[in-house]
């Protein structure tokens, strides 16, 4: 009977293994899934214990600030608090009580490094390692941005003294890091950082009920007609396929431009002719002529313009900065008339406002767009850094040469005395000189909406080291709407007035 | 002449090859039992540092308490079992006074100011009463040194044992709900305030008639009978009576809805019919026929097939609140304790429904970690192996199949238990031995700890030794 007991001890020693490895499973490689598995209610107590990271705004000039942090408050329990906050709103989102346990409980930076902040993630094991031996309670990482504090505070101020949806964002064009991003109407994360789950819902409630969606981050998850800014790219495309040589070459441009198959009529604004009908292209650039470039469009082609507008990022679903980007949208056309009235930023097309920043800054950075990050660094608890971010190529759009002559329009726009920016972004208003183009998009049904402005700029021109867009929907003219916030903006963070 | 130790290899030998005495070590016994109780005593100090920061006023009643006990349990060993494996006792003493810590620290969750919240199946005298049945269990353990002098007596009640442990499972199938059945498991036998699961006890007395019955019938089992597709089958007429022992219990109790308990006297049938008859093909017969029924059950009964569907979705759906509650609390203890776990009274065990009894596994996996869970699977896995030892050891087989019996269903009730907590298996709510509260289970442990003792004493029990006569006879022993 032997040989059976002994056999019968080896099903013993099977079973026993068994369970050790699948204990050894569950309690080391799947804490961090089960840990953020939804209404885990042991994570969701822990995170009042555990002292969240805080997110700096670090992108200077001066001081860096503090803004979102855990505060110790009674009973050993830590609460969310944004020092600043709306002005950072659409920067840092907010964390709510569910943080841990719902994916919808964080927004913005919040939510795209939630691990980092919380404490949870892989790279931060080693680290609560040696805390859990010491005996301290978990701490999360300081998450270091590129954003600028004076560039956000004044874009912030700008767009609420302004008091229309509006967003703008603000990019360092050799780096791709993100100086600003605001948007108007926002909220306050303070008011998600309650501890109580009834006052949370009511907030939550309301805010999301809101006619003005303040909730909605429109710097980039929002898309506007780009109007003519779109001329940017369609000057790019016909530059760089050289249906066009130079800026000072002419283009025709007709006082009524009759759309190719179609009985409709392009006009300029105003119904005002474009010069002498085959103006140099700088020319209708800064005078902005719907009809030469509509034209241009037609000539450069459908599939060129979706092409190059690719290259500038647009159709582009994946982009993160870490918070996820929607799409800018250029189709690919195949109707003259349609190419036409795209070539001018009309038609299907629509930008966020970060992807009107990146084509300023594709150009101030001659041709290459740099992929727009806001995360600079991570630090753990101890200041040792996990992460840094280095600036990475999405792509060369343009030739240096092509954007050069584009850079020089865009500088033709605020400082020849007929641009369209002359007087808001030119030497009338500012002694930056800051190069731009204004867009002045029809929206709605048969264009009964007021006109969204857009601006869109570099400065200081010789050597850039800010792009800025702005998108005032129902702003009227961009010049006039969007363009002083962008100056704003660009003041502050030069640090001149 | 195999090289010898060096310490032997200096000592001259006489008359021959030199003989190592066996020996009880019950000194070594007594040193793990301090440890033991040491450690029991740490544990309770720091479940009431983690709970509220000073060490809890019961202690002294408590630690002392619990010292007695096991040193009477050590006395006893030493008078009546003095050759018994040394290990045992300290084993389940070490378990026993965790048990007992665990349910203190539960209790007192949520009462008397300190965190968490009250567990509602817990009342404030829990610790207490795991003390007192603990009293109760070492009694019966001590009892069961003093009646049963070698195992094999037992043999003698083969008939009778299998008859009362039938009956004390039928009891609870017979008696109205109202006096057997808590929280859908009609197990029980309910008096006044007290309550007796029988089917701890019957699984003991149905052990020994199988061992009892196996080895009266094991040649005929193992050698007659016709050989099917492979399968020697034995007469109906020798396995008649086990096949219906067999039957009858698991009617009765899928009538009381315990699937968890009807798989371990499945599994304790299917290991001594295998040990009595040395075919494997018995054993995958057994494997298959457990296969094909739980499949079988999990088709017919909703309540089968439910758990196979919260085993294999525990997060689907409304699974995570409702059906699968229990064990994804538990799971996510688990791993809120991680590795190092959360410190006895520092995590939130109170989570989990019935952590107490079935579920008790979680609770130490979430405060003392996969280092804690890691130690208790190696003290049950030494417990099983010193049983399996001393079956291999002792030369009477009904004790040899006694012991494999109990020592093989003891490792399969950890299986299924901590199997069904930790997602192995399909969760089947069984006690953990020693550790969860209720004091059926705690006394029927320890009379199994008893049965393998006494076994052990019987195997190590060094022969009579003869009379020697001037070198001119030489004890030969068998090995």
């Amino acid at each position: 009977m032997n040989r059976a007991i002994r056999r019968l001890s080896l099903a013993c020693l099977v079973l026993f293994v068994a369970l050790m490895l699948n204990v050894n499973y569950l309690q080391v490689f799947r804490v961090n899934t089960l840990a953020s598995e939804a209404g885990n209610s042991r994570t969701f107590d822990a995170q009042f214990h555990n002292q969240r990271g805080e997110i700096v705004a670090a992108g200077g000039p001066g001081k860096q600030v503090i803004i979102a942090e855990s505060r110790l408050i009674k009973g050993g329990i830590y609460q969310r608090y944004y020092p600043h906050s709306y002005v950072y709103a659409p920067v840092t989102g907010y964390d709510s009580i569910y943080g841990s346990t719902s994916a919808f409980g964080t927004t913005g930076i919040e939510h795209a490094e939630n691990n980092l902040l919380a404490g949870t993630a892989p790279s931060l094991a080693v680290h609560n390692l040696i805390g859990l031996i010491s005996g301290k309670s978990r701490q999360g990482a300081t998450v270091y941005l590129t954003i600028s504090p004076a560039a956000q505070l004044a874009a912030y101020q700008a767009l609420t003294a302004m008091g229309k949806p509006a967003a703008a964002v603000a990019i360092n064009p050799s780096t791709g890091a993100i100086l600003a991003m605001a948007s108007f109407p926002t909220f306050n994360p303070n008011d998600y950082a309650t501890l109580d789950s009834r006052t949370l819902a009511r907030i939550d409630n309301r805010y999301r009920r809101a006619a003005s969606q303040p909730l909605l981050n429109r710097a980039i998850n929002q898309t506007f007609p780009p109007g003519s800014t779109f001329k940017i790219v369609t000057s790019s495309t016909a530059f760089s396929t050289g249906k066009v040589a130079n800026e000072n070459a002419p283009i025709p441009a007709p006082q009524f431009y009759h759309l190719p198959g179609s009985s409709s009529v392009l006009t300029n604004d105003g119904g005002a002719p474009c010069g002498n009908g085959n103006p140099p292209i700088v020319f209708a650039f800064t005078v902005s002529c719907n009809t030469a470039f509509g034209k241009l469009g037609d000539t450069v082609g459908g599939a060129a313009l979706h092409q190059y507008a690719n290259l500038f990022g647009f159709n582009n679903p994946n982009l993160t900065i870490p918070l996820p980007v929607s799409p800018s949208n250029y189709p690919p056309l195949k109707d003259p008339a349609q190419i036409a009235l795209s070539a001018i930023g009309q038609f299907n097309d629509a930008v966020t406002p970060l992807q009107e920043a990146m084509m300023a800054a594709a150009m101030a950075n001659g041709g290459k767009l740099m992929r727009p990050y806001m995360v600079s660094e991570v630090q753990a608890p101890d200041l040792s850094v996990i992460s840094q971010t280095q600036p990475a190529e999405l792509q060369q759009v343009v030739s240096p040469q092509v954007a050069a002559y584009v850079r020089t329009m865009m500088l033709s726009v605020t400082h020849n005395p007929s641009g369209t920016a002359y007087a808001t972004a030119g030497p009338p208003a500012t002694g930056i000189a800051i190069a731009g183009k204004t867009g002045t998009a029809q929206n709605g049904v048969n264009n009964t909406n007021l006109d969204d402005a857009v601006f869109t700029c570099f400065a200081p021109y010789s050597n850039p080291t800010i792009a800025v867009a702005v998108i005032v929907k129902g702003g009227g003219f961009g010049a006039d709407a969007a363009a002083p916030i962008a100056l704003k903006i660009i003041q502050a963070y030069l640090g001149q007035h | 002449m195999t090289a010898l130790p060096s310490a032997a290899a200096t000592m001259p030998p006489r008359g021959g090859l030199p003989v190592a005495m066996p020996r009880g070590r019950r000194g070594t016994e007594l040193a793990m039992l301090c440890f033991a109780v040491v450690i029991m005593a740490c544990a309770y100090a720091s479940a009431g540092l983690g709970l509220n920061g000073h060490i809890p006023s019961g202690l002294i009643v408590y630690a002392p308490g619990f010292a007695v006990l096991m040193a009477a349990a050590h006395v006893t060993v030493r008078k009546f079992a003095p050759w018994a494996d040394p290990l045992l006792l300290p084993l389940a003493a070490l378990l026993n006074g965790l048990g007992i810590v665990m349910i203190y620290r539960l209790q007192q969750s949520g009462r008397a100011g300190n965190p968490g919240f009250q567990i509602s199946t817990l009342t404030t005298h829990a610790a207490s009463y795991q003390l007192l049945w603990t009293v109760i269990g070492v009694a019966a353990f001590i009892a069961v040194l003093i009646v049963i002098r070698e195992a094999r007596v037992l043999q003698r009640y083969t008939y009778t044992l299998g008859t009362i442990g039938l009956i004390l499972l039928a009891i609870p199938a017979v008696l109205p709900s109202s006096l057997s059945s808590v929280q859908g498991a009609k197990v029980w036998i309910l008096l006044g305030g007290f309550s007796i699961q029988p089917g701890e006890f019957a699984r003991i007395a149905l052990a020994v008639f199988f061992a009892g019955y196996l080895v009266a019938k094991r040649d005929v089992l193992s050698l007659a009978g016709r050989r099917v597709l492979g399968i020697d089958l034995p007469r109906a007429r020798d396995l008649g009576p086990v096949l219906v022992v067999w039957a009858a219990s698991l009617l009765i109790l899928v009538f009381e809805s315990d699937i968890g308990t009807s798989a371990l006297f499945f599994g304790l049938f299917v290991a001594m019919l295998y040990i009595a008859t040395q075919r494997t093909s018995w054993l995958l017969l057994g494997i298959l026929l457990f296969l094909a029924g739980s499949y079988g059950a999990s088709v017919l009964f909703s309540h089968v097939g439910e758990r196979f569907t919260i085993w294999l979705h525990p997060f689907a759906g409304t699974n995570p609140t409702d059906a699968a509650y229990q064990l994804v609390q538990g799971l996510e203890g688990m791993a809120f304790g991680g590795i190092f776990g959360t410190g006895l009274g520092q995590g939130q065990p109170f989570h989990t429904p019935l952590v107490q009894s079935d579920f008790i596994i979680s609770g130490f996996g979430e405060e003392l970690g996969l280092t804690g869970l890691m130690a208790l699977l190696l003290i049950f896995g030494l417990i099983v192996q010193r049983g399996l030892r001393a079956a291999v050891a002792v030369r009477d087989p009904f004790s040899k199949l006694l012991a494999g019996g109990l020592a093989f269903v003891l490792a399969l009730q950890v299986f299924v238990i901590v199997g069904g907590v930790t997602q192995l298996i399909p969760l089947t709510g069984i006690t953990t031995p020693f550790l969860s509260q209720g004091g059926s289970s705690l006394v029927a442990s320890w009379i199994v700890i008893a049965l393998l003792m006494r076994v052990s004493d019987s195997a190590r029990r060094p022969a009579p030794q003869p009379i020697q006569d001037e070198g001119l006879t030489q004890v030969v022993r068998a090995g």
